[in-house]
C-alpha cells in the first residue's frame, strides 16, 4: 500500500509540474496584462503540433525540434502579442475573454485545416523507462520535472532582480505609475505575453513524446485544467502557482488511484469552486502577487 | 430605424435579395442532378475517432463509385453528402438535421460512435429518412428498433453483447483468467459493453476487480495502471478509442505492465500502427472485430485490393469494410425493392438475403442483421484468427 502510496504521489509530482510550467505563463499574463488568456492551451498545442511537424516532415532530432517549437510559438505570441494583448492593457474584463476566446478558436481550427482533424502520433523524446525508487519512469518525465524546477528558479531570480522581472512587478501593481517613471508599459506588457506563450509551447513540445496524440483541440483541456491553478495559487503569483499546480496534480493522481480515473477531471473544477467560495483570491497572501 | 427609412431605396434592396435567392438555387441544382440518389454519411471526421471515420467516408466513396460505373441503380447515380458527427452526439445530431433538411438526402449511413447513433434514430424516424448503421455496436440501437420501436433503423453490424460474451469466454477458456481490471472508454460504447461483461461474469466464473473510465483526451493513465499494477488484475478489459490505446500501450511499458497482463477487448489492437507504437504491451491482446483484413474470403480479399489500389496503398480497417458492404446492401435491396422510395427499400431491407464477404446476411424482427464477430489475438507482432462467432440475443421484453 505504501508502494502504491508512493508512486501515485510520483505520478502527481510528475503531472503537476507539467501544470506549472504552462499555468505559470498564464499567471504571469494575468499579474501584468489583467487578462485571462483563454487561448493559452493553444500555444501548448502550437508547440506540439510544430515540433511534430518538423519531426515527421524535415526528419530533425528531438531537441532541434525543441528550440524550433519554442522560437515558433514565441514568433506566434509576438505577433498576437503586438497586434491584439497590448491592447487589452486598461481595456474592459469582457474585452480580454472575446478575444482570447477568439485567438483560441482561430488557431484550433487553424491547425484542423492545416493538418486534418485526426489524431497525429508523436514519434521523438526519451521515453525509454528507467528506474527510480522502484518504479518505472519514461526518462522525459524525468526531464519534464527538471524543466519545471529549472524554469520556475529561472523566473524568480528573472522577477525578483532583472530589469525586466522588476518592470513586471511594477507594471502588475499599477501602470500609471510606471508611465511617470519611464518604464515602458507597451514593451513590458509584450515580452511577458510571448515568455509566458513561450513556456506554455514548451510544455507542450516536452509532453508530447508521454501524451503520443497531437491533435488540434488539445490545448482546450490545458487551458481549463490551469484556470483552477492560476486561481489557486492567486491571479499573478508565481510561487503560488507552482504549489497549486503540484497540489492540483497529486490531487488527481490519487483521486484517479484510489477513486476512478472517470473522476480525475472534476478535481479541477472542485477545486475551483472551493476556492472561489472559500478563498477567492487564491492560497497565498494578496500581498505575494510576483 | 424610422419606417419610411427602412423602405428608402427598397427596390434595389428587393433586387438584391431576389438575384441572392435564385443565385442560392443554382448553386444547389448544380450540385446534384435531379434523380441521384442523395446518401448521407454521418461519421466522426474530426476528434479522437477521425481515423475511423475516414476510413469510414472512403469506404463509402469506393463502393459508390463502384456501383456508378456500372450504371448505377436503375440509371440513377448515388451522390454522397458528409457530415461530421465528431463522435459527440450534439454535433451529430446537427450534422443528421443538415443533411436532411439541406441536402435533402433520403438514406444515411451512420455513425460509428453508438452515443451518436442512439440520438440519430429518432431524428430519422421523424424524418422518415432510412438510417443503416454499419459500425455502432450498443445493442440498445436495435433493442429499439424494428418491433421495438425505430422502424426506420437497421444495422448491419454485429453488437457488443456477442462481443463481451465472445472475449469473455476466450479470456477465460483459452487463458484461464479469472480477475478483470477494466479500463474502458466513458461513453455509451465503453460502458454498454462492460455492463454486458457483467452480464456473463458469473457463468465463467470471473471477476472484475477495479473499473475505471477515461474520458475522450484522456492522456495520463500512470495512475490507473499503477493501481492495477497492484491490484492482481490477470488481464485489462479494455472497449476503446482508437487513438488512445498506442498511449495506454506506451504507458503500460513505462509503468512495467507490457507482457504481464493483456489488453482484451476492442480498441483496434489489430492495426499495424498501433502494436508498432508498443508491441511488448500488445502481444497477446485478444480482440473481437466485425472484420480484420486478413479474413479469407474471396469477396473480401477483392476488397481489400481495391481499397489499397484506391488510396495509396492504405490497408482498409472494419470500418471502410463495413461501410462499403453496406452501401454494395442498401443498392441490392434497391434493386430487389425496385425502387428508390425510402418507405419500400426499408420494407424490403427486412426481407433480403445479401451475399456479403462475411457471410449470408439477414435481419432479424429488430432490424438487426445477424453477423459474425471475429476472434482474434496478437502473436508475434501480427493478428492470427481464432474463429467467428454469430450470437442470437435474447431480446428484453419490453
Amino acid at each position: 500500500m505504501l508502494n502504491l502510496l508512493g508512486e501515485q504521489l510520483l505520478n502527481g509530482i510528475v503531472t503537476g509540474s507539467v501544470y506549472a510550467i504552462v499555468a505559470v505563463g498564464m499567471t504571469m499574463t494575468f499579474g501584468v496584462l489583467r487578462v485571462i488568456n483563454f487561448a493559452h492551451g493553444e500555444y501548448f498545442m502550437v508547440g506540439t503540433f510544430a515540433s511534430w511537424f518538423v519531426i515527421e516532415k524535415i526528419d530533425l532530432g528531438y531537441p532541434q525540434s525543441v528550440v524550433f517549437a519554442v522560437a515558433l510559438t514565441a514568433l506566434l505570441a509576438i505577433v498576437v502579442g503586438y497586434f491584439l494583448m497590448r491592447k487589452m492593457v486598461g481595456a474592459p474584463f469582457e474585452n480580454g475573454v472575446l478575444a482570447t476566446l477568439g485567438v483560441s478558436l482561430i488557431l484550433q481550427n487553424l491547425a484542423v485545416a492545416l493538418f486534418g482533424g485526426s489524431y497525429k502520433f508523436f514519434n521523438g523524446g526519451y521515453i525509454e523507462p528507467v528506474e527510480l525508487f522502484g518504479y518505472g519512469l519514461a526518462q522525459q518525465r524525468i526531464l519534464i520535472v527538471i524543466v519545471c524546477v529549472l524554469v520556475f528558479i529561472g523566473l524568480d531570480l528573472m522577477v525578483t532582480y532583472s530589469r525586466m522581472g522588476k518592470s513586471m512587478r511594477a507594471v502588475s501593481q499599477n501602470i500609471e505609475c510606471c508611465e511617470i517613471v519611464g518604464i515602458d508599459v507597451q514593451s513590458v506588457v509584450l515580452w511577458t505575453f510571448v515568455i509566458g506563450a513561450s513556456l506554455a509551447g514548451l510544455s507542450g513540445v516536452l509532453t508530447a513524446p508521454v501524451n503520443v496524440s497531437v491533435y488540434g483541440g488539445m490545448g482546450e483541456l490545458i487551458t481549463f485544467k490551469t484556470l483552477p491553478i492560476i486561481i489557486m495559487g492567486g491571479l499573478g503569483n508565481v510561487r503560488g502557482t507552482f504549489i497549486a499546480a503540484m497540489i492540483l496534480g497529486i490531487a488527481e493522481s490519487f483521486v484517479a488511484g484510489f477513486i476512478g480515473l472517470q473522476f480525475r477531471d472534476s478535481v479541477g473544477f472542485v477545486t475551483l469552486s472551493l476556492m472561489l467560495m472559500w478563498r477567492p483570491h487564491g492560497l497565498f497572501s494578496l500581498q505575494s502577487r510576483f | 430605424m424610422t419606417l419610411s427609412g427602412m423602405f428608402k431605396g427598397f427596390p434595389l434592396k428587393a433586387a438584391a435579395l431576389c438575384a441572392l435567392a435564385l443565385t442560392g438555387g443554382f448553386i444547389s441544382q448544380a450540385q446534384a442532378q435531379d434523380g441521384d440518389i442523395r446518401l448521407g454519411i454521418v461519421s466522426p471526421n474530426t476528434g479522437s475517432n477521425a481515423r475511423y471515420g475516414s476510413f469510414a467516408l472512403r469506404g463509402a466513396q469506393l463502393a459508390v463509385e463502384e456501383i456508378n460505373s456500372a450504371g448505377g441503380i436503375n440509371g440513377k447515380k448515388i451522390k454522397i453528402f458528409s457530415g461530421d458527427s465528431q463522435c459527440t452526439p450534439v454535433e451529430g445530431v446537427s450534422a443528421t438535421q443538415r443533411l436532411i433538411q439541406e441536402d435533402k438526402v433520403g438514406f444515411i449511413i451512420g455513425d460509428i460512435c453508438s452515443s451518436v447513433t442512439l440520438a440519430m434514430q429518432p431524428i430519422v424516424e421523424n424524418a422518415k429518412v432510412l438510417l443503416v448503421n454499419a459500425a455502432s455496436s450498443n445493442p440498445a440501437i436495435t433493442y429499439k428498433a424494428g418491433v421495438g420501436g425505430f422502424k426506420w433503423t437497421y444495422r448491419n453490424y454485429p453488437t457488443d453483447e456477442v462481443r463481451s460474451l465472445v472475449v469473455l469466454d476466450y479470456a477465460t477458456k483459452q487463458k484461464n483468467f479469472t480477475k478483470f481490471a477494466v479500463l474502458s472508454v466513458d461513453s455509451d460504447y465503453g460502458r454498454g459493453a462492460i455492463n454486458f461483461t457483467k452480464k456473463y461474469l458469473e457463468r465463467f466464473k470471473s471477476e472484475i476487480i477495479s473499473e475505471d473510465y477515461y474520458k475522450d483526451g484522456e492522456v495520463d493513465f500512470r495512475s490507473v495502471l499503477a493501481k492495477i499494477k497492484n491490484s492482481g488484475a490477470q488481464a485489462i478489459i479494455m472497449y476503446g478509442l482508437a487513438d488512445t490505446t498506442p498511449i495506454i500501450a506506451r504507458q503500460m511499458v513505462e509503468t512495467g505492465l507490457a507482457g504481464k497482463i493483456p489488453l482484451i477487448g476492442n480498441g483496434e489492437f489489430n492495426a499495424p500502427a498501433t502494436i508498432k507504437a508498443a508491441p511488448t504491451a500488445l502481444n497477446g491482446a485478444i480482440e473481437a472485430a466485425a472484420w480484420l483484413p486478413g479474413w479469407d474470403t474471396p469477396r473480401s480479399k477483392e476488397f481489400v485490393k481495391k481499397f489499397e489500389a484506391a488510396y495509396k496503398g492504405e490497408t482498409p480497417n472494419n470500418h471502410a469494410y463495413s461501410h462499403w458492404e453496406t452501401v454494395h446492401l442498401i443498392a441490392a435491396t434497391m434493386k430487389a425493392a425496385n425502387s428508390t422510395d425510402g418507405e419500400k427499400v426499408r420494407d424490403a431491407m427486412a426481407k433480403i438475403k445479401f451475399d456479403s464477404a462475411v457471410g449470408p446476411i439477414t435481419f432479424d424482427d429488430h432490424n438487426q442483421a445477424l453477423v459474425p464477430m471475429i476472434l482474434l489475438e496478437i502473436e508475434g507482432g501480427a493478428p492470427s484468427i481464432k474463429g467467428a462467432f454469430v450470437g442470437s440475443i435474447d431480446y428484453p421484453k419490453n
